[in-house]
């Protein structure tokens, strides 16, 4: 064996391998922040069995490494019978993970707001999720915001940890390339730019959406 | 507000405990496979790792190969079956065959007697030495010339376990462990250690860079002997694979794969 | 499947080596926890009220290392910094990589709680003859780590969880300690169980210990 250059075929094909990470960060969004929506609902539900339900299931999962969990998931399921294949192993682990993580910035940023705010609603008779709809996740949203896309961003670098179960996505595929060419400083810098390619769209967004919330919030703030 | 959080710890430390005790308790199916029940099924799955060159590596059309790889599709070719690569990473390759992942495991699999109290191991299709590599300027002949040197090796490997012990014995030698070999030898280059423990291939590497030269392999450790890891309820093929590693070897096609990857011939290969 | 039988004996009797990793763990996330933090309130203000081209450097720096993966950051520090004459031990390059790494997320988390602040309050400072530091220390930062102390814990856990990766740099700590002994003990299932306790563990003494300091600090009511 001889080791190889690190040329325009092995940039492509860790480019290529880029759709991998980008479909499995995708899952982690969808399913995560819409999972992650119910357990912040559920979080500061007015019912208390379901908040400390939904708050064990943010502390689980927020507690213990991914890697752990999504070794558990493909390799011990096996114990309960079942035999996911990597994608779904993956899939579900992403999904339930970035939810704990999504649910408790929802709720975080949702219990920033003076909780006065809850008692003048309840004095105009609005129920609690009209309330949390109308009054207090309009104003949760700017503090929610950053960082939701900054994890948002954290999970499209996490999505590397699937190269455990063999998942080639652009991590295990740059050690491939890597190990066959031995030009790190190449197969790394190709890397980081193609993540950042695919992080930093996503940073300026979650820029762009904060300001404009700002413009509308000194808006409302000058007409009162 | 302080109560209730600790209740919420409690709460999911208590479904963590439980569900490992599930996981624990779970009734296991069993299924003995047999060689028959592989051709029958029309297919055998095999566990490899492709970022462990020159074993297990992708070639110029990005596919699969590599020592491992191309004895693993001749295990194919015998049992008359087309072969299903699973990927795993070296800690993935016990569990990947004791839940079904695979039939069997071809990745450098060192044969130990911890590994068999978990899987059975077949007779060695391949093998290697586990050496020390040095900058030629230092001066090292054994272990006691690594103390007060910083020495790299791979995690887990047979060197990582060889190399720890000559550290307990000889106080002073700082023992630095990398995830991949590529990272190591990155180490070695750029001058973050003093010396590695490597596989007796692993000057390929060195030489590509531009200091390549300026190393050498200093000592040999030991030699290692890789097998063909199944379950240990599966006598069956692992007769079949033992007397198909016999073949190979007796025809001279090891000996071929090992010129052609390693571009070192093998060490004799015992048999148990 | 082979009916398999839990023997966490063998991870038992190395227990001492799981408390020593541990302690590792915890020591790499703390310090690079209040380095991080320490970057994270500087930047934060720069970023706020800096003069311009300070405050777009700040924001190149957050861009630049929130939006690549830390484990090429410890790449670089480690392999590529002694070829420009800086040569970091494992253990300082891990540090300095989380530290560069944790204080781009502060600083923008801290941004975002300081422009949470009405500027009402700002004007009313000055009007009262506060100095900018003043303003800054005695009505800016407490306020902006209120408002976003949530979030900024979250990241700290993120981080403590996140110091697993730098064994790729062969720095030692709890997941590399880990991996070690699942190479030689082969019970992968064993190990990785017992690990994931430990970190529970230590991601709810974090979260007692930061709930203890919201108690301290934040006391006053809105």
């Amino acid at each position: 064996m001889n080791l190889r250059e690190f040329g325009f075929g092995e940039f492509s094909f860790l480019l290529l391998s880029a759709r991998w990470t980008i479909l499995l960060s995708l899952i982690a969004f969808a399913g995560g922040g819409a999972l992650g929506l119910v357990i912040a609902a559920l979080r500061i539900s007015a019912r208390r069995p379901v908040r400390m339900i939904a708050a064990g299931y943010i502390r689980f999962f927020q507690s213990t490494p991914i890697l752990i969990q999504l070794f558990m998931a493909y390799y011990g399921t096996a114990f309960i019978g079942l035999s996911p294949d990597p994608w779904t192993a993956a899939a579900i682990t992403f999904t339930l993970n970035a939810a704990a993580f999504f649910g408790d910035i929802f709720r975080g940023s949702i219990e920033a707001i003076p909780h006065g705010q809850w008692e003048a609603a309840k004095a105009l008779s609005l129920r609690h999720l009209q309330t949390l709809r109308l009054v207090i996740l309009p104003q949760a949203l700017k503090l929610m915001l950053p960082p939701t896309v900054g994890f948002m961003v954290q999970i499209v670098k996490t999505t590397s940890v699937a190269s455990l179960i063999g998942l080639t996505e652009l991590a295990r595929t740059a050690t491939m390339i890597n190990t066959v060419t031995f030009e790190p400083m190449l197969v790394f810098g190709s890397v980081a730019l193609i993540y950042f390619a695919l992080c930093w769209p996503m940073s300026l967004l979650a820029l762009h959406l904060e300001r404009q919330l700002e413009v509308e919030g000194r808006g409302r703030a000058a007409l009162a | 507000m302080f109560t209730a959080r600790l209740r919420t710890m409690i709460a999911a430390g208590a479904a963590m405990v439980l569900s490992t005790l599930l996981l624990a308790t779970a009734p296991q199916p069993a299924a003995a496979e047999t060689v028959d029940d592989i051709i029958s099924r029309g297919k055998v799955v095999i566990a490899i790792d492709t970022t462990t060159p020159p074993y297990g590596m992708i070639d110029e059309q990005f596919q699969p190969a590599g020592f491992d790889i191309e004895f693993a599709k001749k295990i194919g070719e015998a049992l008359g079956v087309p072969v299903e690569f699973v990927t795993v990473t070296s800690p993935g390759r016990i569990p990947a065959l004791l839940t079904n992942r695979a039939d069997m495991v071809v990745s450098i699999f060192s044969i130990t007697a911890p590994r068999a109290l978990q899987v059975a191991f077949s007779i060695p299709y391949a093998g290697q030495s586990a050496v020390v590599l040095a900058p030629k300027s230092t001066a090292i002949k054994s272990h006691a010339d690594l103390v007060g040197k910083k020495v790299g090796l791979t995690r887990g490997t047979g060197e990582d376990g060889l190399l720890t012990e000559a550290a307990k014995a000889n106080p002073g030698i700082e023992i630095l462990r990398f995830d991949d070999y590529a990272s190591l030898l990155q180490a070695m280059v750029s001058g973050q250690i003093d010396a590695m423990g490597g596989g007796d291939y692993g000057d390929i590497y060195l030489k590509k860079s531009a200091k390549g030269d300026d190393f050498e392999m200093k000592y040999i450790l030991k030699t290692f002997y890789f097998g063909v890891g199944v379950r240990r309820d599966n006598p069956d093929l692992l007769r079949w694979l033992n007397t198909f590693i016999f073949t190979l070897k007796q025809d001279g096609t090891l000996e071929q794969l090992s010129q052609k990857y390693r571009n070192t011939p093998l060490p004799p290969l015992p048999v148990f | 499947m082979q009916s398999y039988v839990f023997q966490f004996g063998p991870i038992l009797i190395r227990s001492e080596e799981l408390i020593h990793g541990a302690w590792l763990t915890v020591w790499f996330a703390s310090v690079s926890m209040v380095l991080g933090l320490a970057i994270g309130l500087l930047g934060a203000v720069t970023r706020s009220f800096g003069p311009r081209w300070l405050s777009a450097a700040v924001a190149a720096y957050v861009e630049l290392i929130r939006n690549t993966p830390l484990l090429i950051q410890l790449y670089f520090v480690f392999f590529t910094l002694p070829f420009l004459g800086l040569k970091l031990s494992s253990s300082a390059a891990a540090i300095l990589a989380l530290s560069i790494h944790l204080g781009a997320y502060a600083t923008e988390i801290l941004r975002a709680g300081i422009q949470s602040i009405p500027a009402g309050q700002i004007e009313a400072a000055k009007s009262l003859g506060l100095k900018p530091i003043q303003i800054v220390r005695r009505i800016l930062l407490l306020q902006a780590l209120r408002a976003v102390y949530p979030a900024l814990c979250g990241q700290f856990i993120l981080q403590l969880l996140g110091t697993s990766i730098i064994s790729a740099i062969a720095a030692e700590e709890l997941t590399a300690i880990a991996n070690n002994m699942v190479m030689q003990t082969f019970r992968s299932f064993e190990v990785y169980i017992t690990v994931a306790v430990v970190y529970f563990v230590l991601v709810q003494a974090f979260s007692l210990l930061f709930q203890g300091f919201s108690r301290i600090f934040f006391r006053w009511k809105i």
